[in-house]
């Protein structure tokens, strides 16, 4: 009977599993954007952006069970064409690991070798939340009076987690936390230009 | 069918495999989990479409009530039964264990040893955090007594006292004052970061353990020095003293288990997912490709009963064309070979029965068509003398078309009955001989008609009836009749006419020679009676010239000859006559075939008889008349008189047969001997209410000869 339940189960999520393979693309955001700016600073062009994350118990409770999370922020910079296909200028990555140390009762929020500590998971998701002085660009790859397209968005990345978070995730809204595409034009000669809202 | 089922198969069997794989933990495939997964599903699910599909299709040809697909839904599911029941139980005991074990892994005494193991860790840290603390608190007091200048050393005797690691000492601001670690290589020490020293001004410090990284922990006591002056900004003593590397790695370890543990137990249900889903697309697969498979087998193995099925269909329609064969080894392949022998010999015996059939029917047509083209008449009848056949020469002697007759027994025939008489009476008598047998048929207003029959039974083997072949020999009796007459008149004019001569010449010199003997009466008397002896002898001679006449009447020169030119000559002579004569000739009449000579006198003859016969007539009518019929050039002559007597009509063409007082009666019969030299017909008829019809037919000149003038042809 058991076994019945689990197959019929298992059919079940098989046709689940198509349907969000087909919606995968467009997933409802869980994290919105504000304030994407796209800024002039002494290096290049910086990113700077706030991210509301809407962060459910689920998510707590894998992470206070010491689960590694992988929030990963992509950039587009990309030129329009009328002509032909939209010439992509820059496409950057950045991954976010959140994780909980058990034995010191600590947050950790690292970033390539960088980490850093927090009491509490608010701070440690407050600090995500606010992203600061990512260089994206350089100041020469950019012509001042073109004008771009920026995207900017933020998910939670289950590719790098255990297979058994990806399966389940398939089922479950819990684990689909992602924004969509922030998108705005920006122009490098006026720097005020480059403020993008996403709901 | 074959390669999309391979294809498919084998697909499948590659994402089975990289499904395996990735569900293994290995890091192949895993970011693509999902991916792999609904690849799968897709083929499971389009194998499963070619399932439906091909059962589809075999349902059709089952409703459709296609020869041998029966036997191929029966093979198709004996496979597939054969493919599922194994697997539906490997499947249904796999997926039992398999989450029956998953279930075992997570057991709460281990779960609550590993959080124990982890909050003895966590004790253990607290313990030494605890210390380093209170020594911190110890130290502060210490060092709140003593004046600025003196700390310095100070701080590095009670770092020693208490052996701590690492001791400083900085403003509220965070500028090192002093410091003193028991490492010789270390000359700053670690710094705390703002916020902690801003947590440390409080009066009970701060105190935390800081995990760098890797293994290393450290333990940080952050605690306010108490002034001696109010007013002087407070000092912060930090005691930095790292973890043991023994401790530090042991409660690493079990922390990094606690966390394994926890993801493990956390993805417990997508886990059992995994290992459920991997197998029940590994069955899904197998069993869809099995159930094609099956499929492609169940068609493999029916199709030369398919073949069969068509071939004895097509033999059954008469088409022996050979079937497209199987070259197999076991027996079915043997069953196609034999089966096309079997169609390429009944074919051989179709053709030969064929050929045998058509030999037959040439045969029968050829006796039909001698059969119809028989003067003589056949009629043939079966056991119950109805009657079967009836040939061309019949209807045309007995003038009848035989309809309402055939299959009909002869007594119940409604007309012949003469006729059927006679056949049965003769069978009745004879039995199985053969017989023969003279019957005369009378024809009301016609000539009489004599039938010579000659019947016999037919062999049994052939169904048995009998046959019954007539002539019409009438004419055959009046030939012999007239020639005997003929030979009569011959021998009688020979006979008669040679005494004749001396008889005149005697009388004629008994008046001679006597006439001056006698005188008076005598002489008158001698003169009258030797007179009469003279006239009565040459009447006799040209009695005797007729008959001689008729008896050696030439024979005809035919050619050409225009009847109606005839019959105006021959008129010419009638125009003194009393009758009247009406004339009534074709004008389109083409030239018959005869003899100018013999036809004038046919007409001569006719007319003088019709004129004749009508003597006591007041009112005598003659009608003269040509005409074109069947081919034929017809003469009718027609009179008003009395017609022929009954008891006459049958022999009128005979010699002496006459009903006039004074007459040979050889006028009918020469004119029928003419007629029948011409080939042609005569025949007599009384007319109603009275007067009586002759006509004859004559055959017409070839087309090729033209035509002569009747002048021409007297000459």
């Amino acid at each position: 009977m058991r076994c019945c339940r689990k197959l019929l189960r298992s059919l079940l999520f098989g046709v689940v599993l198509s349907i969000w393979l087909a919606s995968l693309a467009a997933q409802a955001g869980e994290i919105e954007i504000h304030n994407a700016q796209l800024s002039l600073g002494e290096e290049g062009y910086v990113l700077a952006a706030d991210f509301r994350i809407e962060f459910n118990a689920r998510l707590e409770e894998a992470v206070a069970k010491g689960v590694i999370l992988y929030f990963v922020t992509d950039f587009e910079l990309t030129r329009p064409r009328w002509y032909w296909l939209d010439d992509k200028v820059v496409s950057r990555t950045q991954t976010f690991r959140l994780s909980y140390h058990a034995l010191t009762r600590q947050y950790r929020l690292s970033t390539g070798a960088l980490h850093q500590s927090f009491e509490t998971l608010d701070e440690a998701l407050r600090m995500l939340a606010r992203l600061r002085n990512w260089g994206v660009l350089d100041k020469v790859s950019l012509k001042s009076d073109e004008t771009y397209l920026a995207s900017l968005r933020m998910r939670l990345d289950l590719s790098q987690m255990p297979k058994t978070f990806q399966v389940t995730a398939i089922a479950n809204r819990d684990w689909n936390l992602a924004s969509d595409w922030a998108r705005w034009s920006f122009v490098p000669g006026d720097v005020k230009s480059g403020v993008a809202e996403n709901k | 069918m074959k390669y999309l089922v391979i294809a498919a198969a084998s697909f499948g069997a590659i994402l089975l495999f990289l499904l395996a794989s990735a569900s293994a933990n290995t890091a192949l495939f895993a970011s693509h989990y999902p991916w792999l997964l609904g690849l799968n599903a897709v083929v499971a699910l389009s194998l499963l479409g070619l399932v439906a599909w091909q059962v589809r299709a075999l349902w059709r040809d089952h409703r459709a009530k296609v020869f041998g697909s029966r036997l191929k839904l029966r093979l198709m599911l004996m496979f597939g039964l054969m493919a599922v029941l194994p697997g539906v139980l490997v499947y249904a005991v796999s997926v039992q264990f398999v989450t029956k074990s998953i279930e075992t892994w997570f057991d709460v005494r281990v779960e609550k040893a590993l959080e124990s193991g982890l909050n003895l860790g966590r004790s253990a840290l607290d313990y030494l955090l605890a210390d380093l603390s209170d020594k911190g608190h110890a130290m502060a007091l210490e060092l709140g007594d003593h004046p600025e200048p003196q700390r310095r050393v100070l701080l590095n005797r009670l770092r020693e006292q208490t052996s701590v690691q690492e001791a400083a000492l900085f403003t509220a601001s965070g500028v090192l004052l002093a410091s003193s670690s028991a490492a010789v290589a270390a000359l700053l020490p670690s710094m705390p970061s703002p916020a902690q020293l801003r947590q440390a001004r409080n009066a009970h410090g701060y105190s935390v353990i800081e995990g760098e990284g890797g293994n290393e922990l450290l333990l940080r006591v952050l605690v306010p020095v108490s002034q001696l002056g109010l007013s002087s900004e407070p000092r912060i003593l930090q005691l930095t003293q790292p973890v043991p590397a023994g401790l530090a790695q042991n409660a690493e370890s079990v922390q990094a288990v606690y966390r394994d543990y926890q993801e493990l137990s956390l993805g417990r249900e997508g886990l059992t997912r995994i290992y459920a889903m991997t197998l029940t697309l590994t069955v899904l697969l197998a069993l869809f490709t099995a159930f094609a498979v099956a499929f492609v087998l169940a068609r493999r193995l029916s199709a030369p009963l398919s073949i069969l099925a068509e071939g004895t269909q097509a033999v059954a329609a008469g088409d022996f064309t050979p079937r497209q064969a199987i070259y197999s080894r076991d027996e079915l392949g043997i069953l196609t070979q034999s089966f096309n022998q079997m169609t390429r010999q009944l074919d051989d015996a179709r053709r030969e029965t064929e050929r045998h059939r058509a030999e037959v029917e040439s045969a029968r047509a050829y006796l039909e068509s001698i059969l119809a083209n028989l003067s003589a008449g056949v009629l043939v009848f079966d056991r119950r003398f109805l009657l079967r056949t009836v040939n061309e020469g019949a209807l045309t002697i007995l003038g009848d078309d035989f309809s309402g007759l055939l299959v009909e027994p002869v007594d119940a025939w409604p007309r012949q009955q003469i006729l059927g008489r006679a056949i049965r009476d003769a069978f009745a008598e004879h039995g199985a001989q053969e017989w023969q047998t003279q019957i005369e048929l009378d024809h009301p207003g016609g000539l009489p008609q004599t039938l010579l029959l000659r019947g016999t039974q037919l062999p049994e083997g052939s169904s048995g009836g009998s046959v019954v072949v007539f002539d019409d020999v009438t004419r055959l009796i009046a030939a012999q009749r007239s020639a005997a007459w003929g030979e009569v008149a011959r021998r009688l004019a020979h006979e008669i006419k040679n005494p004749l001569t001396p008889i005149q010449l005697s009388a004629e010199r008994l008046q001679m020679k006597l006439s001056e003997k006698v005188s008076g009466a005598d002489a008158e008397m001698l003169s009258r009676s030797t007179q009469t002896i003279i006239n009565q002898v040459q009447a006799m001679k040209r009695m005797v010239d007729d008959f001689s006449d008729y008896a050696r009447m030439p024979a005809p020169v035919l050619a050409a000859v225009d009847l109606n030119a005839l019959v105006g000559e021959v008129l010419g002579l009638y125009e003194t006559s009393c009758a009247k004569i009406d004339v009534a000739l074709a004008a389109d009449l083409p030239p018959v075939w005869g003899d100018a000579t013999q036809l004038r006198q046919i007409i001569h003859n006719l007319l003088r008889n019709a004129e004749d016969a009508q003597e006591n007539t007041d009112t005598p009518r003659i009608g003269i008349a040509t005409t074109q019929a069947d081919g034929l050039a017809e003469l009718a002559i027609t009179d008003c008189g009395p017609g022929f007597p009954a008891e006459i009509i049958g022999r009128v063409f005979e010699p002496y047969v006459t009903t006039k007082a004074r007459g040979t009666g050889l006028g009918l019969a020469i004119v029928k001997k003419i007629v029948d030299e011409h080939h042609g017909r005569i025949s007599i008829s009384n007319r109603q209410p009275l007067g009586a019809e002759v006509s004859i037919r004559l055959p017409l000149a070839p087309a090729s000869i033209p035509p002569s003038t009747a002048a021409s042809t007297e000459t």
